[in-house]
């Protein structure tokens, strides 16, 4: 069983709100999604260690200066932006 | 008789049978006229397709050789990034966005000057099977407008069944191409991890999602792919295709084929369906190939497996969603903690917030090892069991989705009910393989029935071969009437 406190937590960790209108549907919701996931600890994984899909390996490349995105262009995307920068408030007083 | 639209609308430019530009209008006012019933778009481009098609045009007066994909009007899902056209992935936090780059995708055919007539309709980030959790509301079935158009891709295959695109191109990471293939009745490709570039695609859960072809006919699949299956530099999972086009052996006999049927896949499947796919074995049969029966005990775990490990990638790719970059932003707010919150829980969509949050969970300290990590074993060995089923056989046929297109708003009420329209189409995305549904039958409402065909990783050529040859056989196309009539 999943209680609202531990929903409650996950939300901060997911920088989410969960509004006391919705906790109760939304608990309800995530202790049945948990139980189905629960259902995978009866079966034998073989102690198949798996790291990866069709045996990739990480791709390397030289560090070389290429050309990037124009700066401008990138902050037409931002609601706010100053000098250059994304805008945010204050982070440390 | 199977017929390529692709190929017979690239003969009617090529012999001036019919402009570019005449045709991308016809298309034009097509989705003018049935978009509002279907909602496959949910941003229309006509200007851009209609300058690619005087360009097209040009160039056939003045005698210079095109390709196939040259002048064929299509669509891009709506989480594909288009160059300075909206890319929202139908949700409300990216409902602005704009971005500056072209998914790798994307680039290859605008440099075969295909004509773009908008973006697809979706589930929001791609998350759920019915369409309906666009922030747009979903797209209709072509078939039936009460009805779904299935999800995510709902869009590009509403828009390929309603005729207003020769072809789309969508994502699949439990199902998202081949299931809304499967309800539209069209044909849906899921290729190989790793075939088709995923630079420009928005993240949902990256080990599992690929790119593909949504289209009207098996040979428009291999078209669409061997031109989009290329090495990609700016995508590090990227292998591109392996081998000849697949357009060389689609037609090949398949006498002595060896078609897997295992019996997991048929477990709680509906009547109707499972009479389709069975019929088909009977198909295949009678073009001489070879059916194998065996067990795929671990399918079992298939559904929770993908759940967890795809929601866990989903919490981390979606942490990027902040309000500072890109996208909406919360306002009244006294620090950027709460201004981070209030623009994601006002931004996000409930389905899209609950699979952030399982995510979390199952990756959060205490819940790792018994979730993610027992999942990520477990994947191994749904991996090793399909390694082992392609001993025996060369393809394995299944039902694509237990059953037909659902009426709207069904999907909402209970979450476990709505991810088991994903049992079929999983298991694929957790062992990277390559699947394509086609239609293959209809139920006795005249929805249509759709079949998967799974194949060995990087082995598109036979699935594409088996699935031309059933459709060549036994061809269940039926128009929606809907759309382009040509």
């Amino acid at each position: 069983m999943v209680s609202k406190e531990e929903i409650m937590n996950i939300a901060i960790l997911s920088k989410l709100y969960v509004g006391e209108d919705e906790i109760d549907s939304l608990t309800e919701d995530m202790d049945k999604i948990i139980a189905f996931a629960d259902t995978i600890n009866n079966a034998s994984d073989e102690g198949t260690d798996f790291d990866n899909i069709n045996n990739l390996s990480n791709v390397l490349r030289e560090d070389t200066v290429v050309e990037s995105f124009d700066r401008e262009k990138i902050l037409a995307n931002a609601k706010d932006s100053e000098d250059g920068c994304f805008l945010v408030k204050n982070i440390m007083k | 008789m199977s017929e390529s639209k692709i190929y017979k609308l690239h003969e009617m430019l090529v012999n001036k049978e019919i402009s570019c530009k005449e045709l991308t209008q016809k298309y034009i006012d097509a989705i003018e006229k049935d978009n509002g019933e279907l909602n496959a778009y949910v941003t229309a481009t006509p200007e851009t397709a209609l300058k690619t098609a005087e360009e097209v045009d040009r160039k056939i007066a003045k005698g210079e050789q095109t390709g196939l994909l040259e002048g064929i009007p299509m669509t891009l899902k709506d989480n594909i990034s288009t160059d300075g056209i909206k890319t929202t992935c139908c949700s409300r936090i990216l409902e602005d966005y704009v971005p500056i780059y072209d998914a790798s995708v994307w680039e290859i055919l605008k440099q075969q000057n295909a004509v773009l007539l908008g973006k697809t309709n979706m589930d929001e980030f791609a998350m759920g099977s019915s369409c309906e959790t666009s922030y747009f509301g979903g797209a209709k079935n072509p078939h039936n407008i009460n009805c779904v158009a299935g999800g995510s891709s709902g869009g590009a295959a509403s828009a390929v069944g309603g005729n207003l695109a020769v072809y789309g191109l969508g994502s699949d990471t439990g199902g998202s191409i081949r299931q809304p293939a499967a309800f539209c009745g069209v044909v849906g490709l899921k290729p190989t991890y790793g075939a088709v570039s995923r630079y420009g695609l928005i993240a949902y859960a990256s080990s599992f999602d690929q790119i593909g072809p949504v289209t009207a006919s098996v040979e428009d699949a291999a078209i669409v792919f061997d031109a989009i299956s290329q090495y990609d530099e700016k995508d590090s999972t990227s292998q591109g295709r392996k081998g000849a086009p697949v357009t060389e052996t689609l037609k090949n006999d398949i006498k002595g084929m060896k078609i897997g049927i295992a019996k997991e896949y048929f477990d709680g499947v509906r009547e109707d369906v499972r009479t389709a796919v069975e019929n088909a074995v009977e198909v295949y049969r009678s073009l001489g190939a070879e059916i194998v029966y065996f067990n795929l005990p671990s399918l079992k775990y298939a559904l929770p497996v993908y759940y967890i490990l795809a929601c866990a990638e989903a919490s981390s790719n979606l942490g990027r969603y902040d309000g500072i970059r890109y996208g909406f932003k919360a306002d009244n707010y006294k620090d950027v903690n709460e201004m981070i919150k209030k623009t994601r829980s006002t931004g996000f969509g409930e389905e899209v917030k609950k699979r952030i949050l399982l995510g979390t969970y199952v990756l959060s300290s205490g819940y790792y090892d018994a979730y993610y990590k027992k999942a990520q074993n477990l994947r191994g060995t749904i991996v090793n069991a399909f390694r082992k089923a392609f001993d025996s056989c060369d393809v394995i046929l299944a039902p694509t989705v237990p059953m037909t297109a659902f009426e709207n708003g069904h999907a909402v009420s209970d979450p476990i009910e709505t991810y088991l329209t994903d049992i079929c189409t999983v298991p694929v995305n957790i062992a990277g393989l390559p699947g394509i549904s086609i239609p293959c039958g209809y139920s006795d409402k005249g929805m249509p029935i759709g079949m998967q065909i799974i194949g060995r990783t990087f082995d598109e050529a036979t699935i594409l071969n088996a699935a031309w040859q059933y459709e060549n056989t036994a061809n269940m196309f039926r128009s929606s009437g809907f759309g382009v009539k040509l």
